[in-house]
């Protein structure tokens, strides 16, 4: 009892000898001491499995510097090598901000004087039997003052295991911490260019104006000799930077970099935004290795799965009702009538296409769904279209006769023969386009970096696929022989169908909803309504065997009804209604997804998953409750303590759409998981599966653990 | 102490490309006779940027690396120009006493050791380090610039992994091939220009 007593109060004074130990080397040089190196981390003890951070602290005689990641045109990089137990790993070293020295003979270096803390996170592995773990790192440096010294330590850093730990040295992590580098931000805007064999970089950013000395601080490739960028123009929001190349680099398109901001050069309150390759990846995508046959391809089987998707589905149903209809004519006539309806299929795709040509060219920012569902005035229309296509099935209202002057909006899906499948067609495309089906996302995703003739031939391809099963069954029209004959049935089948319409339309008004608010919804309503009441007169009064006098009384009025009310509900009532943001209730561990919070818990050393959704696609409406929120995956998120964040994209955030686009997509749905800082986040496939989803998270299962 | 890192650049002289013609320049060796790259016109001419003090300079002279260098090519017609650029009063600037001592201690194998202490001929090349660099063909046409090999270390037990760069670069010139890595990064001290 005695002795165990002694043992633990030895322990406790040995243990608190190692706290106090001094953990520094020194370099000297001819008596004189250059550099003190120690490593200090910003925790007093290691809890397994949570990352933290240590630091190589470098202490520098007066005058003398050790040098940044590019270290200029004089001068190397310090270097750690890590000496870790099994299954530990160290990040990459988070460089601060440097001081750029100008000597004669225009040298140009990158460093540090005084003091520089290299930080790394290190990442503990979820078990080890010690009670005290020893962190050997191997630092090697080049010194300079006039002349240049390599000096280098091994150091040791022995912390003790707990299972809970406080901050350790905080104001010197802060003060180092403050001078690492931001991403660069949204609204800043950077681009490159080539100027002859140089490069140009142009900045634009209302920030500009409060910093008087901005800088570029190249990190060129490997072997890249760079000259010194210059300031080509400032002027107002905007700095060009020329950044001459020395080697002979042809492809070289872009460079990492950071770019400074200060009072005044090399000052205390310096601070700097960080080109990466990811940034300079979204500006400068180019073509992917596949070739453009695989995308037309993909294209085209794309436009084929459309056909299955939810959106469509209840214009499917109609179009199989018109081909039963269709089994009672005569094959010539099936075959024009599916050629008809194949051209409205191309119409709109080629419509579609010249439309985002022309809007590209415009140089504005769209994708393909945003130019559709985020768009609350394009639901609306759509509801409109759906009700009064449902008004019809139920026949409220006829299309009395095909070469009817009315062969407007209520005509188009309603019209007999080559007309009637024509619009049926355009109708089927129009509500297929948000659905971003598998492979067609890779295949427009490719489509809208390429050249108007690419993206032209993308969207022939789409609507080649989903016309392809069409033609197929009326250039055989034998396949037809199975379908059921015509007969009474099919007066409640179309009145079935309006049911399915219907459905469609609830859908509609949610996504409104989610766009609108609850008011948004209710003055859609009221406005489809009225619109509902336009169709009843146009079936009761509207009709040959009315007069003349009551037929046209009746237009009249109803054209008055519905511009009317269009001008009261959607107008004024509706357009008043706020767009809304964070739409999507975020239910149980999901949390709001903005770039700054992706950044900090990746920061943290947390994996991330981020679902990249919206109230109108139903894909991920599927994924969600399917894949997202089952009990097997909901455990693997818990267990492997991914933070998921949802990215909603209902009313077409521009942040949100930069990063599809980054990602190469048009639209939602879009799942990316991010196992770390310096590791490539992982891209999953439009329509999840449990396995996929369990797979991936195992990766990350032996590099951050459960808490 | 932040003030005093800020210093304006008085010169501004980046490397002439490779391809352009060799800037001329006239130097005194340790023994006192003169050097222009324009009088070996005709031959291959290396110039190299020195500093016997340079931890970097020490990596190839400590292990004979670069003097194993100046004696195959020079004993194949190519000119060696040692050039010291260090302005006097600073780390490396040799009198021509002190140069002499270098050579014979060292036992180099070099053409010439030229010294610049008014930075003339490295401020022509843009040299910036030492070791510098570069390759004259017998027109006098710059064919290689940068470093001396492809490890950017002082680390003497890391050259038999390098990929010397100047001795590709006269192999291939003197077997009639173009150069395929003509320009690199240089690596090293800075030259301490006046």
């Amino acid at each position: 009892m005695k002795s165990a007593f002694r043992l633990g109060a030895y322990a406790i004074v040995y243990l608190s000898i190692l706290a106090l130990a001094p953990h520094g080397k020194s370099q000297s040089y001819q008596g004189k001491e250059l550099v003190k190196a120690e490593l200090l981390a910003d925790t007093d003890a290691v809890v397994l499995g949570k990352p933290f951070t240590i630091g190589l602290l470098l202490r520098m005689a007066p005058g003398w510097h050790t040098y940044w990641k590019f270290s200029g045109d004089a001068g190397l990089p310090t270097e750690i090598h890590w000496t870790l137990p099994a299954g530990w790993k160290a990040g990459e070293i988070q460089w601060p901000i440097p001081l750029k020295t100008n000597d004669p003979g225009d040298i140009q270096t990158y460093g540090y004087q005084d003091e520089v803390l290299l930080m790394q996170q290190i990442t503990p592995s979820a078990k080890i039997d010690n009670s005290s773990v020893k962190l050997s790192a191997d630092a090697s440096w080049l010194v300079c003052e006039r002349i240049c010294i390599p000096g280098s330590a091994k150091l040791d850093l022995d912390l003790p295991i707990a299972s809970a730990s406080s901050r350790a040295n905080q104001g010197l992590f802060a003060r180092w911490r403050r001078l690492l580098p931001q991403n660069l931000p949204e609204t800043a805007n950077a681009n490159w260019s080539r100027a002859g064999s140089d490069l140009r970089l142009s900045l634009t950013t209302t920030a500009l104006a409060n910093y008087p000395t901005v800088g570029f601080f190249p990190l060129p490739p490997n072997n890249t000799a760079v000259g010194h960028p210059t300031i080509e123009s400032r002027s107002g929001n905007e700095i060009t930077f020329h950044i001459p190349i020395q080697s002979a680099n042809k492809s070289l398109l872009s460079m990492e970099g950071l770019l400074v901001f200060g009072q005044q050069a090399n000052g205390e309150d310096r601070a700097a935004w960080q080109i990466t390759n990811a940034a300079i990846a979204s500006s400068t995508r180019s073509a992917p290795a596949r070739g453009i046959f695989t995308f037309l391809f993909f294209g085209f089987l794309g436009g084929v799965i459309l056909n299955l998707m939810p959106c469509v589905l209840p214009v499917i149903s109609l179009k199989i009702f018109g081909f039963v209809q269709h089994a009672g004519q005569s094959r010539q006539k099936i075959l024009r009538s599916g050629i008809a309806f194949a051209g409205g299929i191309f119409t709109w795709f080629i419509a579609l296409a010249a439309l985002l040509i022309a809007l590209k060219a415009a140089g504005r920012e769209i994708t393909w769904g945003g130019l559709q569902f985020t768009n609350a005035y394009f639901v609306l229309f759509l509801s409109v279209i759906v009700l009064v296509f449902a008004l019809n099935l139920f026949g409220v209202f006829e299309i009395s006769l095909p070469q009817s002057a009315t062969r407007g909006l209520l005509g188009w899906t309603g019209a007999q023969g080559e007309a009637g499948s024509f619009f049926q067609g355009v109708f089927a495309t129009v509500l297929a386009t948000p659905c971003t089906a598998p492979f067609l996302g890779t295949a427009l995703g490719f489509a809208f970096t390429q050249s108007p003739a690419i993206i032209l031939s993308m969207f022939v391809a789409i609507a080649a696929g989903m016309s392809a099963p069409y033609l197929l069954l009326c250039a055989q029209p034998a396949w037809l022989r199975f379908l059921p004959k015509p007969g009474p049935w099919m007066l409640h089948v179309k009145q079935f169908m309006g049911f399915l319409l219907l459905a469609t339309l609830l859908f509609l008004l949610y996504v409104l909803g989610a766009q609108r608010g609850l008011d948004g919804a209710i003055w859609a309503s009221c406005f489809l309504l009225f619109v509902s009441i336009a169709c009843w007169m146009k079936g009761a009064f509207v009709v040959p065997s009315a007069s003349v006098a009551t037929r046209q009384i009746s237009v009249l009025l109803l054209l008055l009804l519905i511009i009317g009310s269009g001008i009261y509900f959607i107008g004024g009532k509706f357009r008043s209604t706020k767009i809304s943001t964070g739409s999507t209730q975020l239910a149980g561990d999901w949390q709001a997804f903005t770039p700054e919070r992706l950044q900090a818990e990746l920061e943290q050393g947390h994996s991330v998953f981020v679902d990249f959704t919206a109230a109108w696609c139903l894909t991920c409406k599927f994924n969600e409750a399917n894949v997202l929120e089952s009990a097997s995956v909901r455990e693997a998120f818990q267990r492997h303590a991914v933070v998921k964040l949802k990215a909603d994209w209902t009313t077409g955030d521009p942040i949100i759409t930069k990063l599809l686009q980054q990602f190469g997509r048009p639209g939602v749905p879009l799942y990316v998981l991010y196992r770390g800082k310096s590791e490539e986040p992982i891209v999953f496939p439009e329509l999840l599966t449990r396995s996929i989803i369990l797979d991936k998270l195992e990766t990350i299962s032996h590099t951050v653990a459960s808490q | 102490m932040i003030a005093s890192l800020i210093t304006t650049a008085l010169y501004a002289f980046d490397p002439p490309p490779v391809g352009t013609a060799a800037p001329d320049f006239s130097l005194t060796d340790a023994k006192g006779e003169t050097h222009s790259p324009s009088q070996y016109k005709g031959k291959y001419v290396v110039l190299e940027w020195f500093n016997p003090e340079c931890p970097f300079v020490k990596k190839h002279y400590g292990t004979g690396n670069m003097q194993k260098l100046q004696e195959e090519y020079t004993s194949k017609g190519v000119v060696w120009l040692t050039i010291d650029s260090n302005a006097p009063g600073s780390e490396g600037n040799l009198s021509a006493d002190a140069a002499g001592k270098v050579m014979t201690g060292w036992k180099t194998r070099q053409t010439a050791l030229l010294l610049d202490p008014e930075g003339k001929a490295g401020r022509a090349y843009g040299a910036k380090n030492t070791p510098n660099m570069v390759v004259i063909n017998p027109e006098g046409k710059i064919v290689y610039e940068g470093a001396i090999d492809s490890k950017a270390t002082p680390n003497p037990a890391d050259i038999p992994n390098s990929t010397n760069y100047v001795k590709v670069a006269l192999d291939e010139s003197l077997a009639g091939k173009p150069v395929t890595t003509s320009t690199t990064k240089p690596y090293g001290c800075s030259v301490k220009y006046k």
